[in-house]
């Protein structure tokens, strides 16, 4: 048997974590990274590249590169139109089927793009094991993580990713509970917690009791849709609508358009708004830079302030709190009752997010742990009470929504109500509506809305071989079971005869058994890059984190005016070429030069880093790190 | 393939699938081989928690027996397992959360012991003859009330589309909301001094016992009945709200 890990498989970022003896740890690479950017891009030569190496082609070739896969898992075609007018990569697929996304001249459906970056993960966490001198490294078993408010189709989509990166997945579980599961391990305490959720796409809350070691969930909800890509959606859209009218021309027509134009746009603005984003994290004013280039040939500069950031995504901040108060009164609780609150994911270093979950909850937020990796570490203590059979603790989980079945006029028959703890299950009895009927369809139903047409549709399951019979006569069983993935099974039954059928649902927007098992196939032929250019990338890594962090104080000495007195003579301009001799060496293939350039860096920075005594430079210098940065 | 038949309730054991020895259906585990169980035959919500059939429940206790059989139970203790008794796992958390779920809310308790006592459902008898209100008939204890309020309410509806002034028509919701509140809350105590009468009766004559069944099922009914009435209520609540707007809860 091989190694058990704990994936967070993120919108924007992703991270594999284990126990190590008793504690949770997430595995890093060399320069002490944790994340792996959830970005997969395909090389000229078809080789596929994920990770930070893939992030950095997305700025050189856009069309080849694709990103937030997460937000179309499980999804159809008309779910995410609106999502796509703003991506650089092409997406289609038939009405009521799967989502493709295209990719150079490549079409992937979202299960296999994010299997890519799960097989990233599981590498990594191979490479740490086989460091560790462990005879067995492989890596076959896996926890997956996934937004509470995910739905059957979503789970679903998620384990057939899991099966296509070659990993056994032990369990789906939910983000927040994960989290959870990650804080309890200090506190062998009691109470009411409120987990607030807002990542890279995604929002959760999940109400929680905790006592004796069982974690059980009371009430959950969210807004799949949700996260710090909307921010940086509306930072890009601000920072088009100021752009110089030939560019903005450019960009009104169809963003699949002229080859290459477009998309660099955007990337170009993407970066450069994402980082005025984590700088009013930590300051109160910015500037968002853009450098003149083909893409945007008259640069981009303009100031803002974090009251300014403030006033335009307090809207979306603000629709965060309608499913808190829900989950509050689902789970009959004032927010007097919540004991804690924890915050998880990247979105909520913002301070306005900070702020406004207190005023919630009247309690200040926990955010002693990482809110990138907390979900990580709760996903590796899941795995290892699963396969140790540890019974220290228990997590009792929740369905998020209803589900049900269309029974006549269009209206939802709830069979299982959102909120159950789960494994839950539930049944039915139907009958026919008229003589003869000898089959019946029966449409299975995920939502909380009254009609059918309002819901989520899972999957038709038909029931045949009915004897003819009076209409009403026949006594149709349909039983839901949901397991403990959150995943649902129906099955249903005409009594009288005792005629069955049982499907695991398949969902409208997933894919089949077979298309599974072919991509498992295509994904062999397709081997993964060799040893020498995975060290390559790593060197391309580890300088990267180096530029970054020095770009980062640099900008920052330049915004506080403070520049001038803190430099040596000559520092500047050593620093300035060390940067440049790196990036021009991270463009080549030489592995040894880019460290001995990184290594120049590092030392023309040192003294920098030494002498200064603002604190902010300090910190972001000693990170050496682009998730702080 | 076919299925066994669903057992009938004449034995009351249950065989284990492992060694064959037999256990009482309320058992968890087989007291020979101390496998879990499969859920085949099983009890009701009560005896499968351990508990009397008492309408009156300590709620800590009930939630420390949830804590304690899902403990024993769960899917995640028997993921090594062979497949009969991860099914059996599986089932009988299931259960054990329908369980939990259905004893934890005092209505829903009530529901289930009139169901395992033999009574018909308290729900509305006939949905086809449901009026707008979707309550079925109307009881005749509330005759009174239900005609007021609709008279009322017919009257705000045709102000509101003469545009009468929405504050003023809120205040009217709101009055004609308080009788119909002072019976829900009559309601609630009834039902509390029903649960703590059945609770006493544990040996009295069946006549007296199903006496009692049948007040609680009547409380149930007009029970769900106010209940429409006060979502008809808020329903007109919510229209004066402003036309324009979502209707509140429609999230997901």
């Amino acid at each position: 048997m091989g190694k058990v890990v704990g994936i967070d498989l993120g919108t924007t970022n992703s991270l594999v974590a284990y126990v190590d003896g008793d504690r949770p740890v997430v595995i890093r690479d060399e320069s002490g990274d944790a994340l792996v950017p959830s970005v997969v891009s395909v090389g000229e030569d078809a080789t596929i590249f994920v990770g930070r190496e893939a992030q950095r082609r997305l700025l050189a070739a856009p069309s080849r590169s694709v990103y937030s896969v997460k937000r179309f898992m499980g999804r159809g075609i008309d779910d995410v139109r609106g999502d796509a007018a703003l991506l650089p990569f092409r997406i289609s697929g038939e009405p009521g089927g799967v989502v493709r996304i295209g990719v150079a001249d490549r079409e992937f459906t979202p299960p296999e793009v994010s299997a890519f970056v799960l097989r990233e993960l599981k590498h990594r966490a191979e490479e740490h094991f086989r460091k560790q001198g462990e005879f067995d490294f492989e890596v076959d078993r896996a926890v997956i993580t996934v937004p509470a408010y995910f739905n059957d189709a979503q789970r679903t989509a998620t384990r057939d990713a899991g099966r296509l990166a070659g990993l056994e997945v032990l369990r789906i579980i939910n983000e927040p509970t994960a989290a959870s599961l990650a804080y309890g391990l200090d506190k062998r305490n009691r109470g009411t917690i409120a987990v607030y959720d807002l990542g890279g796409g995604t929002f959760d809350i999940s109400i929680l009791k905790v006592e004796d070691g069982v974690f059980q969930v009371l009430s959950t909800n969210g807004d799949t849709h949700l996260g710090g890509d909307d921010i940086d959606r509306l930072l890009v859209e601000m920072v088009m609508s100021e752009l110089s009218a030939p560019v903005g021309r450019a960009l009104s027509g169809s963003p699949g358009g002229p080859e290459g134009s477009a998309p660099q746009v955007i990337e170009t603005i993407r970066r450069a708004v994402i980082q005025g984003k984590w700088d009013l994290s930590e300051v109160e004013e910015t500037e968002i830079l853009i450098e003149p280039s083909p893409a945007v040939p008259a640069g981009y500069r303009r100031r803002i302030t974090r009251a300014d950031f403030e006033r335009i995504i307090h809207p979306l901040v603000d629709r965060t709190l309608d499913p808190c108060r829900q989950a509050l009164a689902d789970a009959g609780l004032q927010p007097k009752d919540i004991d804690e609150a924890v915050l998880v994911g990247g979105s909520t270093r913002i301070p306005l997010v900070r702020r406004m979950v207190e005023e919630l909850f009247g309690r200040t937020p926990h955010s002693e742990l990482n809110p990138d990796e907390v979900v990580a570490l709760g996903a590796a203590v899941q795995a290892d009470i699963l396969v140790s059979g540890r019974r220290e603790m228990l997590l009792l989980d929740v369905t998020p929504l209803s589900l049900g079945i269309e029974t006549m006029g269009g209206v939802v028959s709830k069979i299982i109500l959102r909120n159950s703890t789960i494994p839950a299950s539930g049944r039915e009895m139907f009958t026919t509506g008229v003589d003869n009927q000898t089959g019946v369809d029966i449409h299975v139903l995920q939502g909380e809305r009254e009609l059918a047409v309002d819901c989520r549709s899972l999957a038709h399951l038909h029931l045949r071989g009915i004897p003819p019979m009076v209409a009403g006569l026949p006594r149709i069983e349909v039983r839901f079971q949901i397991d403990a993935n959150g995943i649902l099974s129906v099955a249903a039954r005409e009594l009288r005869t005792g005629i069955e059928q049982t499907i695991e649902v398949k969902p409208s927007y997933g894919l089949t058994d077979q298309e599974v098992e072919r991509m498992l196939i295509e994904s062999f032929e397709h081997a993964e890059a060799d040893f020498e250019a995975r060290l390559l990338i790593d060197a391309r890594n580890e300088g990267e984190s180096v530029v970054q962090a020095t770009e980062k104080v640099l900008r920052r000495l330049d915004l506080d005016g403070a520049g001038a007195g803190v430099f040596e003579p000559g520092e500047r301009e050593r620093i300035n070429a060390a940067l440049i001799g790196l990036k021009a060496v991270m463009a080549g293939t030489s592995r040894e030069t880019i460290h001995d350039w990184t290594h120049a860096l590092n030392h023309v920075t040192q003294r920098l880093a030494e002498v200064t005594m603002n604190r902010t430079v300090r910190e972001a210098l000693a990170g050496r790190n682009v998730k702080d940065v | 393939m076919t299925r066994d038949p669903i057992p009938v309730r004449a034995s009351s054991t249950l065989e284990c699938r492992n060694c064959g020895a037999g256990a009482p259906v309320d058992e968890h585990f087989c007291p020979q081989c101390s496998r879990i169980l499969a859920l085949g035959r099983h009890g009701d919500y009560f005896s499968f928690l351990g508990l009397p059939r008492k309408l009156v429940i300590d709620p800590a206790d009930l939630e420390r027996r949830f804590r304690d059989l899902s403990r024993k139970f769960h899917p995640d203790y028997f993921y090594n397992a062979a497949p009969t008794e991860r099914l059996a796992s599986l089932e009988r958390s299931s259960y054990l959360n329908d369980a939990y779920r259905a004893l934890k809310n005092p209505v829903s308790r009530v529901e289930h012991l009139l169901a395992i006592e033999g009574l018909p459902p308290a729900k509305a008898e006939d949905p086809s003859t449901g009026s707008g209100q979707g309550g079925g008939k109307v009881p005749p204890s509330l005759l009174e009330e239900v005609f007021a309020l609709n008279e009322e309410l017919d009257e705000i509806r045709e102000r509101r589309e003469a545009g009468a002034d929405p504050e003023t028509l809120r205040a009217r919701l709101a009055k004609a909301r308080a009788p119909i509140d002072a019976r829900r809350d009559e309601h609630e105590q009834q039902l509390q001094g029903l649960s703590a009468r059945w609770d006493s009766q544990e040996g009295a004559p069946p006549a007296e016992k199903r006496a009692t069944l049948d007040a609680l099922r009547e409380r149930l009914l007009e029970r769900n009945y106010i209940n429409n009435l006060l979502a008809t209520i808020e329903r007109e609540v919510a229209g004066l709200a402003g036309s324009g707007q979502p209707a509140a809860g429609s999230h997901g």
